[in-house]
Order: structure tokens, then sequence, then C-alpha cells
């Protein structure tokens, strides 16, 4: 099947005097797996439904390949959509509720029986046909749901925090097996979330919404890494911002180190540092920093937290710096104790530089 | 308060039956009766005219204190009674329902030595009751359609009741209920009214009453249940003509309705007094059952309703004008045109008469 | 297998059994009040009842009870017409009913509380004075006859009450609350997103309702027929007064019987067979319908 892409124009949705949606404009590849990352309230799952024709919005458009699908009602738009509490048809067997898409678009019985298997088989619940869904556990009924979802092979997929009702272990599992399922339909997919871990793993691309609009997008390594503002940093993965001083060359400083070289753009504007707590190592005493960032402060706290170590450390400013280490480097650090005092060093490629608030 | 419960519980025989719950409830209200006798009549002008002519004045002259309770009925009497909670002393009853309770096994008997009936006409007394007022079932039609009483246009008998051809239009009869249903029947089917109680005797006879309600049932568009939805009827012009009691058809038409009846081929019947067997008050509702009866009180009763006295004598003492004494039902005026209700049909065949007249109305 | 006992430690067993089975009898002792009231409340009147059914008039033991109602038909047509009103009222509810509550349903729940109090309101007024009302309104000389002949719709006019007809108008009237708070909770009970996924998935709204809104509805439907179907059952008040004496149910007969003959054993039969075949209905229902699905979702 072909996947099409969808293109968003300006498309705006309030409540009242709120923006729910502000001018949004996206660009989503066909087979593309783009995930709508934001905190609740955000506008990510208005925009997922002003997609599937659920919410009307106030004004814009939404295209798919070359179609303006804005006006049309959501039973003509074809997309496949998986939501929350899975929507399965509780008065229905786990056949009954995949067979539905295909018995609404005429498609003969033989036909339907064979899409359906090959559907379960897709998504491993081929004893369960005959199961009715309060017989089913959640993993199981999101299975269902997504099976429903793509058995009438359609060329967009929505899904919207399809995991969040599963426990960790099967979310994490389930997450594996949607990419998967994911580059075997080849479907270009928008998926909702909050959970920046899941955006992370499953996406080609990452668009961070926040307050109806549209933050920042880029692969998950482009958000990760270079964060556009304190607010992406601090939503995805684990950050400590410190604010920069300019000197009066104009080189932005934290305490008394040269972190950037002047440049025109630094004028007239706050700048801050983001660094990645993983990206932090310690130095011990003897040895020699092989980096010219270092920090030296007071460990406040150090806390094994199985596959790392999180430590806590004040600088003489009391700003706190958070690091993470591996179990073994922390092991062979003796004196990390609480009290104590303790040199950590970035590499330069690791400092994120963003604009401060 | 243990202690206490068991002497409740002790006291009533009920709890055999009907549990703990029941009996504690039932015997609470049982230990509440105090010394006033209780008197329980209907509601509406029925019970307003007797308060007004009998049980203020006999209560005042007398001194026994009275308490006044509406819905009296024999079914509810013969409940307390078989489930030995009686709170009732006086309880006002029609002729019928008396002599079957009576039966029943649901009643004083009345003491006549303390009870003076001797000025009373006969046969408005029983052992088990003394009659309160007489009363006629009348049949009343709309006077815009058929014309006043005695008017030649006029209906005069139970015949014309059934003559749909020449009194054209929708009736009224009795619903769910036997009484004083059959005998129009019979009268106008054509048995003279001294023969009707012969004819109903047998099976036959009461069949023949059914089969000629049965004839009418399809002109007979509402049945009724009580006084009050007589009056209503004919007040709303609900329907043309009608079966019922003349007190409640002047009463209506005291209040506008356009109404009329005759006494011609009426039923003539009485209410009564009866004291519920194991009365708690049984002494003291005798002697008040004597003070109501004496003819003082009942030479009032024409003033509020048109029923007329039981006892003879009220009818010298009473001030009321000659055309109201003429209107009573027992004036010996009226008394010769109607047909007295059998007190001994209803008690051998009401059972058999009742089935074979819901039958009717079933269908 | 292993034999469970052998491997329990006895330390603290005892008394922990004994603790576990004290905390079991003071649960069951919770239960207690309610199990005494039911019993008082309906099993020892209900028993009653039948033990009075087999006394006749004379107090003797006997079936005549039973024995007159095959001997006179009236009892059979009792009874054909209390079910004929109770199944045409039931019909009727849910005809009148279900566009309600689905109205309802889909409201805002904050306008769906103002709606659903004027459904309410007419519980608020004595059934009787409902009763009456419909009877000024629907009688000869009433408010509609009167209103339809100035207007010139009908000439003379037309029996609404005293029949069937009035017997029914008054008792859809008073039933319909009850069938319509049922089924308005159960469509409030069900997913939208069950709904936008039917759409979704390529349903138009026509389908979306009558393939997943009206199934998954029906319990609700259930519930309320079932309510509002032995209500009527025994219903007395509403069509003694607007059925005009032609509309007899099980309920008036039973007062004819305790009025004129004071037998409580011929009003203890008709009591008990109008529970029988209630109860009997009820089962052959329910194995039909298969209402414990419906009703308790289990497959």
């Amino acid at each position: 099947m072909d996947a099409l892409p969808i293109k968003i124009r300006s498309l705006t949705k309030t409540y009242g005097s709120i923006y729910a949606l502000k001018s949004v404009d996206l660009n989503i590849n066909s087979g593309e797996f783009l995930t709508l990352l934001g905190p609740s309230g955000s506008g990510k799952t208005t925009l997922l439904m002003a997609v599937a024709g659920f919410s009307r919005p106030d004004a814009g458009s939404v295209l798919f390949g070359e179609k303006e699908m804005v006006l049309s009602p959501p039973h003509k738009r074809d997309v496949g959509m998986v939501f929350q509490n899975y929507a399965l048809f509780p008065h229905m067997t786990v056949a009954e509720n995949i067979a539905f898409p295909l018995k609404l678009r005429k498609i003969k019985p033989k036909e339907q029986a064979d899409q359906v298997n090959a559907a379960l088989a897709t998504v491993q619940l081929t004893d369960y046909s005959k199961r009715k869904i309060d017989q089913l556990s959640g993993g199981q009924r999101q299975r269902v749901a997504l099976a429903r979802a793509f058995v009438f092979k359609p060329r967009i997929l929505l899904m919207d925090e399809p995991l969040a009702a599963l426990d960790k272990k099967l979310r994490e599992q389930m997450q594996i097996e949607l990419k998967q399922l994911h580059r075997q339909l080849g479907v270009t997919t928008v998926y909702v979330t909050h959970d920046q871990r899941e955006a992370l793993t499953m996406s080609d691309r990452v668009a961070v919404i926040n307050e109806g609009e549209i933050i920042q997008i880029g692969t998950p390594e482009q958000i990760y890494s270079n964060p556009k503002n304190s607010f992406v940093a601090d939503f995805i993965g684990e950050s400590t911002i410190l604010p920069l001083t300019p000197n009066n060359r104009g080189d932005l400083c934290y305490s008394d180190s040269i972190l950037y070289s002047a440049k025109p753009e630094f004028n007239n504007k706050n700048w801050a540092l983001v660094i990645r707590p993983e990206r932090l190592f310690p130095i011990s005493n003897s040895e020699n920093p092989k980096t010219s960032i270092t920090f030296e402060g007071k460990i406040m706290e150090f806390v094994f937290q199985g596959e790392s170590t999180l430590g806590i450390i004040q600088l003489p400013n009391s700003d706190q710096l958070t690091i993470r280490i591996s179990p073994t480097i922390a092991a062979s650090f003796t004196d990390f104790k609480t009290g104590q005092t303790i040199m950590v060093g970035l590499n330069h490629n690791d400092k994120i530089l963003i604009p401060a608030n | 308060m243990r202690q206490n419960l068991f002497a409740r519980i002790n006291n009533c025989s009920l709890l055999k039956t009907f549990g703990v719950l029941f009996g504690v409830l039932f015997c609470t209200s049982s230990i509440s009766v105090a010394a006033p006798v209780t008197v329980v009549s209907w509601g509406g002008s029925y019970g307003k005219a007797q308060d007004a002519a009998l049980f203020k004045d006999a209560s005042k002259n007398s001194g026994i204190e009275i308490n006044r309770e509406s819905g009296a009925s024999m079914t509810k009497t013969c409940l307390q009674v078989e489930s030995k909670n009686v709170t009732w002393d006086l309880v006002v009853t029609g002729s019928g329902g008396a002599a079957n309770a009576a039966a029943k096994g649901c009643l004083e008997k009345i003491d006549y030595n303390v009870v003076d009936v001797s000025d009373f006409f006969p046969n408005l007394y029983t052992d088990y009751c003394v009659g309160s007022d007489v009363f006629a079932t009348v049949m009343s039609w709309n006077t815009e359609k058929y014309g006043e009483p005695g008017s030649p246009s006029a209906p005069k008998s139970w015949a014309d009741f059934w003559d749909v051809k020449k009194f054209p239009g929708t009736r009224a009869y009795r619903a769910n209920n036997v009484d004083g249903a059959l005998e129009p029947a019979l009268m106008a089917d054509g048995v003279p009214p001294e023969k009707v109680y012969e004819v109903l005797s047998t099976e036959e006879g009461i069949k023949r009453a059914v089969n000629k309600i049965r004839e009418l049932k399809p002109h007979i568009s509402v049945f009724w249940k009580s006084g009050a939805m007589q009056a209503q009827l004919m007040k709303d012009a609900e329907v043309d003509m009608t079966t019922g009691w003349n007190g409640r058809f002047d009463n209506a038409k005291k209040d506008g309705a356009k109404v009329g009846y005759t006494f011609n081929q009426a039923l003539l019947d009485y209410d009564c007094f009866a004291i519920p067997k194991g009365a708690p008050n049984k002494d003291m509702a005798m002697k008040f059952l004597a003070e109501v009866s004496k003819p003082e009180y009942q030479a009032n009763l024409p003033f509020h309703i048109t029923y007329g006295p039981t006892n003879k004598k009220a009818y010298e003492l009473t001030t009321a004008p000659k055309k109201l004494i003429e209107a009573l039902p027992s004036h010996p005026k009226n008394v010769p045109l109607m047909l007295p209700v059998s007190l001994d049909f209803y008690a051998k065949h009401r059972t058999k008469a009742l089935e074979l007249y819901m039958e009717m109305l079933s269908e | 297998m292993r034999k469970k006992q052998n491997s329990i430690p006895t330390l603290n067993h005892d008394s922990l059994q004994q603790e576990k089975r004290k905390e079991q009898l003071f649960s069951l002792g919770l239960s207690i009040p309610a199990l005494i009231s039911i019993v008082l409340i309906i099993v020892i009147p209900i028993g009653w009842l039948f033990s009075l059914s087999f006394v006749n008039s004379n107090g003797d033991f006997s079936l005549e009870n039973y024995q007159k109602m095959i001997e006179y038909k009236s009892y059979a047509r009792v009874f054909y017409t209390t079910f004929e009103v109770s199944v045409l009222t039931t019909a009727l509810c849910v005809f009148i009913g279900y566009p309600l509550a689905y109205f309802l349903s889909q409201t805002p729940e904050k306008y769906a509380g103002f709606f659903l109090l004027a459904v309410l309101l007419p519980f608020w007024t004595s059934l009787l004075v409902r009763t009456y009302a419909w009877l000024v309104l629907l009688q000869r000389k009433g408010l509609i006859n009167n209103f339809a002949i100035d207007l010139g719709i009908w000439d003379t006019p037309i029996k609404l009450v005293h029949n069937l007809n009035g017997t029914l108008i008054g008792m859809v009237h008073i039933m319909l609350p009850y069938l319509i708070l049922p089924l308005y909770g159960a469509m409030r009970r069900i997913d939208k997103n069950g709904i936008y996924a039917a759409a979704n998935l390529g349903a138009t709204p026509a389908q979306s309702f009558w393939l997943i809104f009206f199934p998954l509805s029906l319990p609700g439907v259930v519930a309320g027929t079932l309510i509002v179907f032995i209500l009527c059952l025994g219903f007395y008040v509403t069509p003694a007064v607007l059925g005009g004496g032609h509309v007899i149910m099980v309920s008036t007969h039973i007062t004819a019987i305790l009025e004129n003959q004071f037998n409580w054993g011929a009003a203890s039969a008709l009591g008990v067979v109008l529970l029988v075949t209630t109860f009997i209905i009820l089962i052959v229902l329910t194995k039909l319908l298969k209402l414990n699905n419906i009703l308790f979702g289990k497959a």
C-alpha cells in the first residue's frame, strides 16, 4: 500500500479565549513515524483529532497527499486510529472487532476472514479470534485495537497514547513491536505521547508541542542533543541548565571559565548552558583533566539506580549539577561519598547552548 | 427496655404470624389508644353533614369525647379484627357491608338496652348495626339533555334508562361492586319491583339481570366507583345518565350541575353505625351510639345532606322546610315508590352475583 | 503433589487461623441485619400470601380460590388485560423514551441536568393528581375535546378516556421516567471513543448508531423495560381512574374481591398467580434473550 504524506497549514483551534492550536504548520512525510510530544494540555491530542476529523478547527488546512480533508467527516477520511483506552466494541468478539471496518467497506466475507486472520497473525493473537473483549488483558486489547486500525490498509495511522494504560515492562515491549509493525506496514504514522522516552525510542521524527505550538521538530538525536530552548531541553531527557554571563569581550562564561567565544548573535540576549547528566564524567585527583570544562563541588547525594548511579553536586555558587555515571565507573571512584568534594568534566562537543528564559 | 419490649410482644398474638417487626409496629399503635371514642366515617359532604348534625352536639351533650377519623370501610374493620389490633370504636357502613362483616364475625352485637330504637322505622336496624340515615340508589340524568324531573320528556323508569333509542346518550353504572346493580336491570326487563328479589334468588335470575346489563354495556361509557365520582360525572357532563345515591346529586346540583333524579323504582337503603368486635372503648361507643340515634340530632341532618332520618320522631322534631323534608328518601310520600334493598339476598348471593357481574364487566 | 500441610510451618499457625475464622464470622455478622429484614419484609409476607391463598371463605384449607379462576372467564380476561396494558405501556415507553434518553445523553452534562429535572418533575406531584389531571384533559367535555371542537379539528367529542387509550396515555406518562433513568445512565456510560472509533473505521453516523450505540444501550433498555413492565403489572390507580371501569387489571379485581367479600384467600390467590406468572415470564425472557449477558456483561 502507498503511504500518504500529510500537510498541515495554519491549523488553528480555540476554546473560548484559549488557543488549543496556534496556526500549526507541519509536514509529515510519506511512510514516516512522527511523534507529537508534549505535556498534557499542550494541544497534541487536539492536533491528532483534527487530523482524524473529530475536532473541527477554526481555520487551516489538512492535506492527505494533495487532497484537502479539513471539511471531510471522520468516516470519509480513511485513516486508521488507535485510541488511548482502545475503544474496542465490547459487544463483539475479537474477530468481529477487526472485521468491522472490512464489513463497512463491503468486502466479501471470505476475504474478510482472510484479512482478519492475517491481521491477527501480525499482532500474534491468532488463537483469540473468538474471545470477547472483556476476556483479554490490557496488552491483548492493545493488539486488537492495532489490528483493527490497520486491517483495512489505511494509508495513514494515528495513535493517541496507545500504550499509556500498560505497565512499564509491557509498554517497552510494545514500543519495539509497534516500531517493527510500522516498518512492516510502511504506513504514515502520527503518534501522540507525553512520554519523551517513548518518543525517542519509536520515532523517525519528533515534534515537540507546547501551548498549541510546535516548538521544535527533528530526529530524536537532533531534539535530544540540540534542544532549541529550555522547554525542550527540560522536557526531553534529564538536564541541568546553568545561566551564562557575558564578559567584557562578549564571550559567554560560567563562573570564570569562558565557554563560548564572542559571536555577534550573543549580543542583547541571555544564554544558558544545558548539560546532560550522562555526559559529565568524574575526574580523580591524580588525573589530568582531558577537558577544559570542569566543575568542582560538594556531593549532596549519590543514589544507586541499577543501570546507573545518579549524583547531585552543589557548586560553590550553590547551583546544582546532576550527574549520571555507570556503576562500574562509580565503583572505581571510592571517594564518592556525601559531603566530599569532587571534580567533574564535560567535553566541548557535549555542551549545549540555548537562549535563557 | 428489654422487659418493656417483651411485655409488648406478649400482648400481641399477631407476632405468631407476622414476626417481630410487624408485631412491634402494630402493638405500638394499639398501646397508644386513649379514652376518646374513635368514630370513623366517610369523607366529603357525607362526613361533614354527620359532624354538623350528629357528632358535635352529641359529644357535647353526653360528655363523651370523640376522635374523628375518615376512611371508614368494613374491609379495614375486618382486617383490624382479624389481626386483633382494633383501633376503631364506631364505624359508618352501608347496610350490606354491615351484614357482610357481621357474617364474618367482625362486629359486636348491639346492646338494645342501651340504644333506644323504639321510634325507628322497621328494618333500619339489625343485631349488629343501627341505621344512621336512609338514602336511595336512583337514576339521575342531565336535565339539559332529557328535561327536568317530572316533565313529560324526562325518563321515569329503569326501562327508560335502558332505552337508548328514546333517550340516546351515554350511561354510567356501578364498577367492581354488585350492590344495587342487579335490581334496576330486572325492573328494566319487566320484573315488577315486588318480584325482583324472588327472581334474584336463583342463579338464572342473577344471570338474567347481568345479561340485561350486558345488553346496555356498549352504551355505558364509564363505570363509577364512588359517590364522589357519580357527582363528578354529572358535573362534567361526562355521561348523560347514571345510577347513584340521591344525596350526591342534590349536592352536585347545589354546585351548579344540571342534574335531576327520580325516586320512582329507586332502591331504598340505609347507612348505619357498627362497632368492631373487640373495639377498645366498646361500652363508651355503645353509649355514644345511643346518643346520636336520638331524634333531636337526626332532625338536623336534612339541613346538611338529603338523606332521611331513621328515627320517625325526627320528622316530628325537625324545623326543616316542607319542601326539603318531602325530598328525603325516607319520607312517607317517597317510600312507596321505592324497592327496599334486601339484606337477605346479599347475605346469601353476593359472592355468586359479584362473580357473574365481574364476568360481564371484564368482557 | 506435595501435601500442603507438611510445608506450612507451625509458628503462630493456629492463632492466625483462628483470627481468620473470627474475621469471617464478623463479616457474616454484618450481613445479618440485611438477612433479617429480607426475611421479614419479603419472605414472610410472600409465604403468608401463598398460605392464605389456600384458605377458603370459611377458613378451611381448599383449592376453591384457584378453581374459581378456572371456572370464571373473568379471571383469565383480567390477566390478559393486565399483560396487554403492561406490554403496550412498556412498548410505548420504549418508543418515546429511547429518543428522549438519547437526546439527554448527547446533551452536554450541565444542560442534561436541567432536562433530566424536567423528566423527573412529575415525580414530585402525587400520582393521583397527575392521573386526575389527565382526566380533566381527556374527558368528553375536557380541554382537548373542547379545544379541538372549537378549532374545528373534529365535530363530536372523541372518546379519549375511560377506555384503553386513556389508560395507556396516563400509564406511559407515569412510567416514562422509570424507563428514561436507567436508559440514560446506560447511554452515558457508553464510551464516546467507541463511537469515534466506529466513525474512524468508516461508519456513517447512522451505522455508528445502529451497529455500536444501539447494541451498547440495550442493557439500559432491558433494565428500564423490566422495571416499567413489572411496575405496570401491579398498577392500580391510573387504570382505575382513566380506564372508566373498562380496563380491569388484576389489582382492580383484588380490590373488588376485598371490598365486596372480605375474602383474603381469593385475593391472595390472584396475587399468587400474578407473582408466579411474572416470575415465569421473567425466567423465560432471561433464557430467550440471555438477559444475564446483557445485564451483567458476561459471555
